[in-house]
């Protein structure tokens, strides 16, 4: 299955937007039943480990910590997804390696999959982020393959479109509302303290 | 079979009866619920009042349960299987793997087609959903959280899940673990006479082709499979409680699988809650059951859920089929020809006789006298579920009526002549039986114009006919479409000679003990799931014992107490195991003559028997008579010399034919142009079984036969994505008819005796499936086919049907079909019919 789609932001700028982007607690907060992502190493397990609470998260967090745990190209990262689809609700146990980043871009490409009882899938997304032509503002432009396998597949596009989509749509909302919450909140500084960091 | 069928009808003692055997039709009713009867059914009392006894019924002290872990994936290489975690729950005893299967040479079993199907994955999966381990746990519950707990690593592959595409060059290998198999070709079938068969096509006036999709259904039984294994180590016996529609030939195969000795094996088929040639097969379910209860040594308990019993159990039907038929340009059949596509699914696991890769598919020519036909088959592995059971027929026999019947109606558009008159035009006439087919079948009897001269006045054709002209004419909103089909059935397998499942030739049995006190338990072979067997098998008895019908209890279903059966599918019970029982009564019979003339002291051969009044009397002295009660307390407490004490017989029937059993189905629908869907207007259904044992249980198989075939023809399809997903594989996307899309059904019936079988009867609960879809397409493309609409492949939903309306130029478009009235502000249709 694929899934597309962009969306702007009036008013933050691409670096702006590319700082909260790359931050794995920014990421999982606004995805709808996202547990955690965290780096992952060969000896992980899913079912011990305890998922960081009382975060700091921008714009009050502390630059370094933030900039710390920004997603690293070529790093591997364990997401715990829990997704109601129909009558099932499979706890996905999801793997997800950066596949590419470029700060200069702003464009990032992830591959990875997972497994849930009786289900699975695997994924190659992408996104990257445009300015928008009044200087002021970023164009953001997604997509992922998918190949669904299993339980979730079997229930068919009518009813995993509208979850899809409901998932993608909070999660941008929620990515917006952060976005905005920096760019109002964040003093020049700090993103530019971060931007260096990253 | 081959065309050159040699077996002839040899007459068997006891099949004929001296006194012309029972003739329901002209004096049923004597009154003790013999023959032609509507006894109420003996096993209702306890399935109506909630005592039915199911697999899932049964509980055995320090029971485990299994639950089966399944692939999300239908082509994968499983890498690892790691069910550490699951174990690390409180109850889960046991998780199991190819590898321990591998330990007691379980890991794989034998399909009835030859082919060796894994127990549990044990390299490759090959179908969405198949079997990678097993998690055995103390409850249901436990066994299933730790089934989602199994942590299974694959290498997923390409799957391939269309037939067509299978055969493709570069398809994905599915089978590469089989010597020499190179592809995913399974086998090449033909039948007929080929060269014969184009000579008539290239002398014909006329051809016409079409091609129609049989899709892939499942039968969907409300029980699903399960089954309760018990090793006993104290007597090195195994029992299973399983849902089996053969538990003997599954004892044989179980024994066979396993090694423990068949003398070791019990299987036990409680009451089952349909079949419908779903539970003919044994599934990897069943093996790990046993194997888990094995190994353990406690019973263990294993219960399919509803998505699985759909996605991984005996599917049924998916030809591909391509039609052919040549004739005059009066409408005379001349030759037939048809090549289908066979999606086997992973296995070839097909459950039919295994001289019969194409089971019984060869019936094609159908009611019609045709001299040439000739088939050809491809059977074609792809990453599915296995499959091709006898879901409600004989073996591939409603394909091939489907095909026949179908490709009528496609002559009769091409010629402008009526499908009923075509259909006359190409009867086996009633005096041509015993009749041999074109492809090697001896068709016992028939009188087919007959059948359908009645269904046409049940269904006042004609009128019908005129109110579509009208509608044509008057360009309604709603069209009218009539559908028939003429369908011949092949039941009743069958003569050893021919048909065996698993080398066992497919005769089945009867052993009828009379007790002291005058009543009888009978034993039979075959095993019912809800056909009625304890109540038609009894009144068969009643028949020829001029026994009360309560007096006799039927028992089926266990192997330690009954005699060998091959079990109930492809319609054979009455025709096999109800002559077994009719001949074993009439063995009783005859040696209650022998008793009877001890106790009248007359000879024995001036004992006779009389039908009507069940009693037994010298002749020429109807007053000196005796019953079979009074016989009965003879045999035990007075027994002549001459016999051995006792009253009981056992027969092993090997039917020396086949039966026919036909009828002709009417529908009349309306097709909605706006919209594509289809209504009901009339169904008929009239059938021809012989003699019938219990005219009510016949008229309830009917009814239950034709919901399915309305729902074959209007719903059901097993669907797959790319990925090899099923996506029909539960019941918000599989449907199932209900209530509310089944139509008032009109019933009638002909009488024409199988003149082989001892009590005239053929087999019916099989005939509404079968003859019920091709009626139901024929009516929806009748309603379309002055447009040039020559077919609608099932399952017609209303997408599909306002798709032919549309191409036909016969779509209505909504948005000009409303009008709109100002002053009254409402909006509505316009007035028509």
């Amino acid at each position: 299955m694929e899934f597309d789609g962009e969306f702007e932001l009036d008013g933050v700028p691409p670096e702006k937007a590319w700082i909260v982007l790359s931050d794995p607690m920014a990421v999982r907060d606004s995805l709808k039943g996202c547990q955690y992502i965290t780096p992952m190493d060969d000896d992980f397990n899913f079912d011990e480990y305890e998922a960081e609470e009382d975060v700091e998260m921008l714009p009050e967090a502390d630059p370094e910590v933030v900039a710390d745990r920004a997603f690293v190209a070529g790093q591997k990262y364990a997401a715990l997804m829990q997704v109601g689809v129909g009558s099932v609700k499979p706890r996905f146990e999801t793997t997800v390696t950066i596949d590419e980043r470029d700060d200069e871009e702003f464009e990032m490409i992830a591959s990875g999959g997972g497994d849930a009882s009786g289900s699975s899938f695997s994924m190659n997304s992408g996104m990257k982020i445009h300015e928008l032509e009044d200087g002021e503002g970023s164009r953001i432009e997604w997509w992922t393959e998918a190949d669904i396998s299993g339980r979730i597949a079997q229930l068919g596009s009518r009813v995993i479109n509208p979850v899809s989509n409901k998932i993608v749509n909070n999660f941008f909302g929620s990515i917006e509302q952060q976005m905005t919450d920096v760019d109002e909140e964040t003093n020049t500084g700090v993103t530019d303290r971060l931007r260096n960091m990253l | 079979m081959s065309s050159d069928s040699d077996f002839t009808t040899e007459p068997k003692e006891y099949q004929h009866d001296d006194d012309g055997g029972p003739q329901p039709e002209k004096h049923c009713g004597h009154g003790r619920g013999g023959m032609g009867e509507e006894v109420a059914r003996k096993e209702d009392k306890r399935f109506i009042t909630g005592r039915g006894n199911y697999v899932d019924d049964i509980k055995k002290p320090g029971m485990l349960h299994c639950e089966i872990v399944r692939s999300p994936h239908a082509h994968a290489r499983v890498e690892n299987i790691d069910g550490s975690r699951a174990m690390d729950l409180d109850g889960v005893v046991a998780v199991l793997t190819a590898d321990d299967l591998l330990e007691h040479d379980l890991a794989t079993m034998p399909t009835l087609m030859d082919d060796t199907q894994d127990v549990l994955v044990n390299e490759k999966v090959k179908f969405q959903s198949q079997e990678v381990a097993a998690v055995i746990a103390e409850d249901r519950y436990t066994a299933k959280d730790g089934a989602e707990k199994v942590k299974v690593d694959y290498e997923v592959l390409d799957p391939v899940v269309d037939a067509a595409e299978a055969l493709e060059d570069d398809a994905p290998l599915i089978r590469e673990e089989l010597d020499d198999q190179e592809d995913n070709h399974i086998f090449d079938w033909d039948t007929g006479d080929k060269e014969a068969t184009e000579e008539a096509f290239a002398e014909a006036d006329v051809t016409v082709t079409e091609q129609m999709e049989y899709q892939r259904l499942h039968p969907a039984p409300i029980e699903t499979c399960g089954a309760v294994a018990d090793w006993d180590p104290g007597n090195d016996k195994m029992t299973v409680h399983m849902t089996s529609q053969a538990p003997h030939a599954h004892r044989t195969l179980f024994s066979q699988v396993s090694g423990i000795p068949e003398h070791k094996v019990r299987i036990v088929s409680p009451d089952v809650g349909g079949g419908f040639g779903n539970k003919v097969p044994i599934y990897p379910g069943y093996v790990v059951a046993a194997a888990a209860s094995y190994v353990l040594e406690r019973p263990v308990k294993w219960i399919e859920e509803r998505s699985e019993n759909i996605q991984t159990t005996g599917f049924a039907r998916d030809y591909d089929m391509t039609g052919e038929i040549a004739a005059t340009e009066d409408g005379v059949i001349q030759g037939v020809k048809v090549d289908v596509l066979a999606n086997h699914g992973a296995y070839n696991a097909a459950a039919q006789p295994s001289k019969f890769p194409a089971g019984f598919f060869n019936i094609f020519t159908g009611s019609y006298d045709i001299e040439a036909a000739y088939g050809s088959l491809t059977g074609v592995f792809t990453n599915t579920a296995p499959g091709g059971v006898a879901y409600r027929c004989s073996f591939r026999v409603t394909e091939a009526v489907y095909l026949i019947e179908r490709m009528v109606k496609v002559l009769a558009d091409e010629l402008g002549v009526d499908p009923a008159e075509i259909r006359r035009r190409n009867f086996i006439p009633s005096d041509a039986f015993p009749y041999e087919s074109a492809t090697g079948w001896n068709y016992d009897s028939g009188d087919y114009e007959k059948a359908l001269d009645k269904a046409l006045e049940m269904a006042d054709y004609e009128s019908y006919r005129e109110e579509q002209k009208r509608r044509i004419e008057e360009d309604a909103d709603k069209l009218l479409g009539i559908g028939i089909s003429s369908f011949t059935e092949i039941v009743g397998a069958g003569p050893g000679k021919q048909c065996d499942i698993a080398g066992i030739e497919m005769f089945d049995s009867a052993d009828l003990r009379v007790n002291p006190t005058g009543n009888a338990v009978l034993r039979v072979g075959v095993q019912t799931q809800g056909q009625g067997h304890e109540t038609t098998f009894a009144q068969i008895v009643a028949e020829e014992l001029g026994m009360d019908v309560d007096n006799i209890v039927v028992e089926h279903g266990d192997t330690d107490t009954e005699p060998y059966g091959l079990g109930t599918y492809g319609s054979r019970s009455t025709p096999v195991a109800g002559a077994a029982a009719a001949v074993a009564a009439r063995k009783v019979r005859d040696k209650a003559k022998s008793i009877a003339a001890n106790e009248l002291e007359a000879a024995e051969e001036d004992i006779q028997w009389d039908r009507q009044s069940g009693e037994f009397h010298v002749a020429g002295a109807p007053d000196r008579s005796i019953t079979i009660t009074e016989i009965a307390a003879g045999a035990y407490m007075n027994h002549p010399g001459s016999e051995e004490p006792g009253l009981e017989a056992t027969n092993y029937y090997d039917p020396p034919e086949m039966t026919y059993p036909f009828g002709s189905y009417i529908v009349v629908v309306e097709v909605d142009r706006e919209t594509g869907e289809v209504d009901f207007e009339k169904f008929v259904a009239v059938d021809d079984c012989g003699n019938r044992i219990n005219p009510m249980i016949i008229e309830g198989q009917i009814h239950g036969g034709l919901a399915q075939g309305i729902g074959t023809a209007m719903l059901e399809h097993v669907t797959y994505d790319d990925n090899g997903n099923v996506t029909g594989g539960d019941f918000m996307n599989y449907l199932l008819p209900t209530a509310n899309e089944i139509p008032n059904f009109e019933t009638g019936h002909t009488v024409t005796p199988s003149p082989h079988h001892p009590i005239g009867a053929k087999g019916v609960g099989e005939s509404p499936t079968v003859g019920s879809p091709p009626a139901i397409v024929n009516a929806v493309v009748d309603a379309m086919s002055h447009a040039g609409v020559t077919h609608v492949e099932m399952p017609m939903t209303p997408d599909r049907v306002w798709e032919s309306l549309n191409e036909a130029g016969l779509a209505l478009d909504p948005s000009q079909n409303v009008s709109f009235d100002f002053e009254g502000g409402q909006s509505e249709g316009p007035a028509d019919d």
